[in-house]
């Protein structure tokens, strides 16, 4: 679609970039006057932009802007996925950074590219997307300059960052090598069609797994996460940990079912691979290596950020687990997994984020007979708890029901066997924090008061992890519905 | 045609062995300084793939501007003569295994792979060319890239200040 | 590429130069050494303290701002070429890309981080005790 026409769908994004553009302005008139307006004006611009991209919903999917990015369902479901998740960020770092007009803005421009990063048709578009959401993200890592631990949590991201990028652009640069094209559908076309050396694919995608792998933090390009998750401001940790992560997992599929593979001919929803390169076998590997590293590190850590960072390695090995098998199925099981996985783990990073003063800190140690102290909240907690780790009758074990059915539907059973293995593994140390805050007591109880803004938060993000745990057919039909990937120019 | 090749073998070592005194020098200032021949290889480099607006670029923009940055950031250092690079050396046979490991392999890719055809030969210049297609085919990075570049701006003003006012 | 070349000869020009008039005044000038004539010069003075000063932090930050609008013009060179071919939608686009920037500029200069401002003389002290 011409440039001129394309502006008609693009209107999400353009509403956002004016946004990013109205905040700043806002930001330098008000000074010092302007207390939390940017934070809710950020939160609202998101929101907006969620509610303009699912007005798209039904339109027909279309390529845009001479093939540079497509507007299908698939995106859209993730686009609102990222308004969402950046709204809920804004309201859980109200108390820390409400009224640093530089990081709501930051976490705009992140939200742009996170609605870029799922709409991606074109490799120069695929290094922009993540280099916006890259960038910013590093900057919000450090956001805490005073602090030495979040400088240094930003330096190493940033610096790891740099690297894997730059070895993903050498491994973007042979499949252009080789097919000649930018455009993912015309590459798709010209493997399909042409006799391409499968060595120099494999490298290729080697190369290239080491950015994405780098953005949804996958087995080996993982090393980044437990430093950066302690280091960073704890609601931007959460904010990597489903944000940019969800993105990137968007821009993943898209990368597999185009560059990596083509949907089979006459059997629907399943995807076969353009050049024989084992990629399969080889992302069953990484999600096994992903999963088994992330829980067994997990069971040592004393450091609840540091716990949670671990566990997200570990999530992040069960969804790239059900990527293996490249049908629709699996897709939609990890669309599902994520909405999941944005309530239980945001619920748990805010009541780390709004307790870390009132118990003195983000041990595990410091949680500590909060049973007593605060039942709702440790309540709470135990549920996001129970459910990360997969328990019945929580949202977790739907997700996971999901995902491991897509994988043992293709028969890959040594796989679903060694998650579920790894599910009991994390029940020790998701089973750790929960003894913590009932099981042991200090000597006296003083019980914590905490806000109604607190309250309200927690609730927010348990009564999905509860209903989605019985009742969660109306969000399957939505992902189902949104696995509409477009393949065009 | 024999001394063009000559002049390239020069460029190419110029470019590599500068790029070895970044990596291995002991002193900040030296490796910044070599970082200034590194980069002004890779532009004559460009200039062989007929790349001429990316020469300049390369040149106006790591030379002209992220060469000073460093060089300030060197400049800014606390206590400069006794900060002295630490290069790991006791894993320097597994590095260098895996090094000559992937140099191989990239070398067999690009020996053996079935490269898609030429688009065009010889030096032609491409100032135009790009100049049409930023407004043209590539007109959405081009404008998202003013995105990138005022989020970078911010971003890294507001790392780099000295104070919160 | 002819006119690479001509880049090419300029830098050889100017590298033989440089190094035939160093390595000529080093053949041709007397050395004596001796320690008072190895210490940096000062305008005559004993030289105080290092040469390297720690940098001022505004600098940098200058530099910074300099570096992303040094990227801003280097796409500023391939539109200007074409820009009489393709008029007014030329004009539009880059306009857009410069108006995102701006406001970029905007921050920078309202935030004060173009001010060259001198840190304030720590007199105060003393200019209120005469005061009172």
């Amino acid at each position: 679609m011409s440039n001129l026409n394309s502006i008609q769908y693009f209107i999400p994004e353009l509403f956002l970039t004016a946004a990013i553009l109205v905040l700043i302005i806002v930001d330098l008139v008000l000074k010092d006057r302007k207390g939390h307006i940017i934070a809710y004006l950020t939160a609202a611009s998101a929101i907006i932009a969620g509610i303009l991209a699912y007005q798209q919903f039904n339109l027909p999917a279309a390529s845009l802007f001479q093939g540079m990015i497509v507007v299908d369902s698939f995106a859209i479901f993730f686009k609102i996925l990222a308004a969402f998740s950046t709204a809920i960020i804004v309201f859980i770092s109200l108390d820390s950074f409400g009224d640093k007009a530089e990081y709501n803005i930051l976490l705009l421009i992140v939200t742009l590219g996170m609605f870029l990063m799922p709409a991606v048709n074109d490799i120069l578009m695929i290094i922009i997307a993540m280099e916006i959401v890259g960038l910013m993200s590093y900057v919000l890592a450090g956001f805490h300059k005073k602090d030495l631990k979040s400088t240094e949590a930003a330096l190493k991201y940033m610096i790891y960052g740099a690297a894997s990028t730059g070895i993903m652009a050498f491994g973007f640069s042979l499949i252009y090598g080789l097919t000649g094209h930018t455009n993912l559908y015309d590459i798709q076309t010209a493997l399909v069609n042409g006799h391409a050396n499968p060595v120099a694919m494999f490298v290729a995608f080697m190369m290239i797994l080491g950015g994405l792998g780098y953005k949804i933090a996958m087995v080996p390009f993982h090393f980044w996460v437990p430093d950066v998750y302690e280091g960073a401001p704890t609601p931007v940790t959460a904010f990597l940990s489903v944000g940019p992560k969800a993105a990137g997992f968007a821009l993943f599929i898209r990368f597999l079912v185009t560059v990596i593979a083509h949907p089979t001919y006459g059997s629907f929803g399943s995807f076969t691979q353009n050049v024989q390169i084992q990629a399969p076998l080889l992302l069953a590997v990484l999600a096994v290596l992903t999963m088994t590293l992330g829980n067994f590190s997990a069971l040592n850590q004393k450091n609840i950020k540091r716990m949670l960072g671990y566990s997200a390695i570990a999530h992040v090995g069960y969804m790239v687990m059900a990527l293996v098998v490249l049908n629709n199925d699996a897709f939609g099981a990890v669309m599902f997994y994520m909405i999941v996985y944005l309530f239980m783990n945001f619920g748990a990073f805010w009541v780390v984020e709004s307790f870390a003063s009132k118990l003195g800190g983000e041990e595990i140690e410091n949680y500590k007979g909060l049973g007593y102290r605060d039942p709702f909240t440790a309540v709470s907690m135990a549920i996001f708890m129970f459910s990360l780790t997969g328990l019945p009758p929580f949202a977790g074990f739907i997700g996971k029901v999901y995902l491991f059915s897509a994988v043992i539907k293709q028969g890959w059973y040594i796989l679903a066997l060694i998650g579920v293995l790894n599910s009991v593994v994390s029940l020790f140390y998701y089973l750790s924090v929960v003894k913590s805050m009932f099981l042991r007591q200090e000597d006296e109880n003083v019980p914590i008061q905490s806000s109604l803004y607190h309250k309200v938060l927690v609730v927010i993000f348990v009564v999905p992890t509860l209903l989605l745990g019985v009742y969660w057919q109306p969000i399957i039909n939505f992902t189902t519905h949104s696995i509409g990937i477009f393949f065009g120019k | 045609m024999e001394a063009n090749q000559i002049l390239f073998i020069a460029i190419a070592l110029l470019t590599v062995l500068s790029a070895a005194m970044v990596a291995f020098s002991n002193k900040l200032i030296h490796s910044a300084f070599a970082l200034l021949a590194t980069f002004t290889g890779f532009a004559m480099l460009y200039v062989y793939l007929s790349a001429d607006f990316l020469a300049v670029t390369q040149i106006v923009v790591y030379v002209g501007g992220i060469l000073i940055l460093i060089l300030f950031g060197v400049l800014m250092t606390h206590k400069i003569y006794s900060t002295t690079k630490k290069t790991a050396h006791n894993s320097l046979i597994v590095s260098l295994l895996g090094g000559i490991l992937s140099a191989g392999l990239i070398l067999f890719i690009i020996s053996k792979a079935p490269w898609a055809p030429l688009l065009a030969k010889g030096f032609n210049p491409t100032t135009a060319i790009i100049g049409k297609e930023i407004l043209t085919g590539y007109l959405l990075p081009f404008e998202i890239i003013s995105v990138l570049l005022l989020g970078a701006l911010i971003g890294a003003i507001y790392i780099a200040r000295a104070e919160d006012k | 590429m002819v006119g690479f070349y001509t880049v090419l000869l300029f830098i050889f020009t100017g590298a033989f130069l440089v190094s035939f008039t160093v390595a000529l005044s080093r053949f041709f000038a007397p050395t004596k050494q001796y320690p008072e004539k190895l210490i940096p010069y000062e305008c005559g003075d004993l030289p105080q303290g290092d040469a390297w000063i720690q940098f001022n932090n505004r600098f940098y930050i200058v530099a910074l701002i300099f570096l992303i609008f040094d990227v801003e013009v280097m796409f500023l060179f391939p539109w200007a070429v074409v820009f009489n071919d393709m008029g007014l939608l030329a004009f539009v686009e880059m306009f857009i890309f410069i108006v995102v920037l701006l406001v970029g500029y905007a921050y920078v200069w309202v935030k004060g981080d173009l001010d060259w401002i001198k840190p304030k003389p720590r007199l105060e002290h003393l200019a209120k005790g005469k005061g009172e």
